[in-house]
């Protein structure tokens, strides 16, 4: 299991109605906790170095719980949805966007999410038409502080019951323990976030190690888990491609490609903000080492044959293993897709068909 | 000390010997030009006058007025009137300094140093909240704890040629930011290296983030690239006016930190003149190559021009090679 160290405890006004409350705090006896008003922790924090990542902060989360994944319209689409029950996370990756993408400190956790998972759950069989393909590790690891928040326990088994959802649960740490304790496998994904291992072992600082990774996803998958993998964000770095290939190896001996839904590639891409904060935060990082380029969507990115050569490569060797493995672009534009994958889904709806079919595929 | 009893105040005549050369603690002028100001008083005398007050070395430090005093120094005046204050009067230095404050506030905008010099001031003197809440706004900053800091960084640690080079809108709030990410030294370094070449703004921006993007990958100090052969060769070459020199430069630093784009342009650049082209007819490459469109012009001035120039150049044969440059 990954353990992070917590500090204290924020209880915001109006979170301590929740019963959820309650029972996450009385995971954590021994915690300083201390109340706070909503709008006290304004000022700024981005000088505070760690972010607060030894702060749990619970509050009432009064926006949306399920929106659309923030793509742009210039690049391709994946169409997934992210179910926000958190933001913020304890590990500290360099190249981490969510360092400039909140200006709210703390490890920010909603804890009214069980009432307002009921009418996203209604949202769901209003559309039988639709899958929704649903995650909780865009703006939080999905399982990071699931020992102590236990949204395992909540949101597994309303989604392992809808047919026309999936829920994918992305970490880069080993708390799989809640999951596997639990009795529901169908519709659910554990998935993997990977990269190469120096940087992995230099840039992803308290993830879990690689072989970890695959350790627990191969205990995921005996358990029968379908699994998915992240390869995102690809990043070109001396030796980048006998360091991937050991990479893929590792999975070749962890894991069974057939009981993969998906693996995704997609490069380092930023906010131009990005880079000063990575400067100082990370000063021996080498993630703003390549060429970098600003993208239609205003993201700095590679220079497109460089991507195309990481895709290219990555897709190669991914399918030397399996071919069947449902590899994906994350945010590219059609002409990358071709020249790297050789085909393209040509736009966003194209490449959501392309997921939802694999949905159907894997579960049914 | 109230409003009401700074009103009462009578202005005294003051040998100008006794007050201070130096801003001291309350006045926050920087980057002026004193001579409209001398030339006004010089018309038409002094409409208002300077509040100072008692110091411990029997001297007068400026509240209010810097400017004026600075400017009746000039002008050779042997007295100058001035209302002044004594530490019987009960007034705080805080007190000083938000007479200034408010009395600038009400006739000008400060500029970016002078904003900083206030924050500076009352950071010793002022909870952080305060500051964040009712100075911010009043300097119209936004309520934000990083900006503070940076204000405050500005004033401390910026060197007075650079402030002056912001102050006279010659470099960028951004610019400032990104020299205030470096040691003094290497900061020092690169402004005097950007200075001398006169770079603009966004040649400033381009080079100082191209110069910490390579020190950053070879693990070297900012500095330490600009005394390279290769940009020494460009800086000692006697064939080159200033912007031309600015520009190879530039050049130079961007050929290092992005060797595929560059190779990219160049060969599409050649692949391009290689085609012979018609003189009305010239092809862009999409910025960095992003886009996959390329852009065809044709200048014409009538139909039949534009018809004949699209002959010929369905004729020309490299058409068909042209395409991605890097492949």
């Amino acid at each position: 299991m990954t353990h992070f160290t917590l500090k204290k405890v924020l209880v915001e006004e109006g979170a301590r109605e929740h019963a959820f409350t309650d029972e996450i705090l009385s995971r954590l006896s021994g915690i300083p906790v201390k109340n706070v008003r909503g709008n006290n922790l304004s000022a700024a924090v981005f000088d505070n170095s760690d972010m607060g990542k030894d702060t749990l902060h619970l509050l009432s989360y009064q926006g949306e719980f399920l929106k659309p994944c923030p793509g742009t319209r210039e690049y391709i689409c994946c169409g997934y949805q992210i179910l926000n029950v958190a933001a913020n996370c304890p590990m500290n990756c360099s190249y981490c966007i969510l360092q400039s993408y909140f200006n709210q400190p703390n490890l920010r956790v909603f804890v009214n999410l069980g009432e307002k998972l009921e009418r996203i759950l209604e949202e769901i069989d209003s559309k039988p038409e639709c899958i929704f393909r649903i995650g909780t590790g865009e703006f939080t690891d999905s399982l990071a502080i699931d020992p102590i928040i236990c949204w395992s326990d909540v949101l597994v088994p309303k989604f392992s019951k809808k047919k026309n959802a999936v829920l994918e649960l992305k970490t880069k740490t080993t708390n799989i323990d809640r999951l596997v304790a639990g009795k529901y496998r169908d519709r659910i994904i554990v998935s993997w976030s990977l990269n190469s291992p120096t940087i992995s072992a230099h840039e992803e600082h308290k993830a879990a190690s690689l072989n970890k990774r695959l350790e627990a996803a191969r205990k995921c998958q005996s358990e029968g888990f379908v699994l998915g993998f992240h390869f995102d964000p690809l990043i070109p770095h001396p030796g980048w491609k006998e360091e991937y290939l050991r990479t893929i190896e590792l999975m070749d001996k962890y894991v069974d490609p057939k009981g993969i839904i998906w693996i995704s590639l997609g490069s380092f891409r930023f906010m131009p903000g990005l880079k000063s904060i990575i400067r100082a935060r990370h000063p021996q990082s080498c993630v703003l080492d390549g060429e970098f380029i600003t993208g239609l969507d205003g993201k700095m990115r590679y220079f497109k044959p460089l991507r195309i050569a990481l895709y290219k490569f990555m897709r190669e060797n991914l399918e030397k293993w399996h071919k069947n493995l449902g590899l994906y672009l994350c945010m590219e534009s059609d002409d990358v897709w071709q020249k790297s994958l050789g085909w393209s889904p040509k736009n966003s709806q194209g490449l959501r068909r392309y997921l939802d079919r694999r949905v159907v595929e894997i579960f049914g | 000390m109230g409003i009401p009893k700074i009103t009462d105040i009578t202005s005294q005549l003051v040998n100008p010997d006794k007050i201070e050369d130096s801003p001291g603690p309350y006045c926050m002028s920087f980057g002026f030009d004193i001579r409209p100001l001398a030339q006004s008083i010089n018309k038409v005398g002094l409409v208002n006058c300077p509040l100072v007050i008692k110091n411990k070395n029997a001297g007068l430090t400026v509240i209010v007025g810097y400017r004026r005093i600075r400017a009746l120094k000039m002008l050779g005046w042997d007295r100058i009137p001035c209302g002044i204050l004594s530490e019987s009067d009960e007034v705080t230095p805080l007190d000083c300094l938000l007479l200034n404050l408010y009395d600038n506030l009400a006739t000008r905008k400060l500029n970016e140093v002078e904003k900083g010099m206030v924050l500076a001031r009352l950071h010793s003197l002022v909870p952080k909240e305060e500051m964040l809440e009712i100075y911010m706004p009043l300097l119209e900053l936004p309520s934000h704890e990083p900006t503070l800091l940076f204000f405050l960084k500005l004033e401390q640690e910026l060197s007075v040629q650079i402030k002056e080079t912001l102050v006279q809108k010659r470099t960028s709030l951004q610019i400032a930011k990104m020299l205030l990410k470096m040691g003094s030294e290497e900061r020092d370094h690169v402004f005097n290296f950007t200075s001398d070449l006169k770079f603009n703004i966004n040649q400033q921006k381009q080079f100082i983030d191209n110069i910490n993007d390579l020190a950053a990958m070879q693990n070297k100090a900012p500095y330490e690239l600009l005394t390279e052969p290769g940009l020494r060769a460009i800086i000692e070459n006697k064939q080159l006016n200033n912007p031309q020199r600015a520009k190879a430069i530039l050049k130079f630093i961007r050929d290092r930190r992005f060797p595929s784009l560059v190779k990219a342009e160049k060969t599409f650049k050649k692949k391009v003149s290689c085609l012979g082209l018609p003189k009305s007819v010239n092809i862009y490459a999409p910025p960095y190559f992003e886009d996959p469109h390329y852009r065809l012009e044709v200048l014409f001035r009538e139909g039949r021009e534009l018809r004949d120039t699209i002959k010929r150049l369905t004729l020309i044969e490299g058409l068909d090679e042209l395409g991605d440059s890097w492949e």
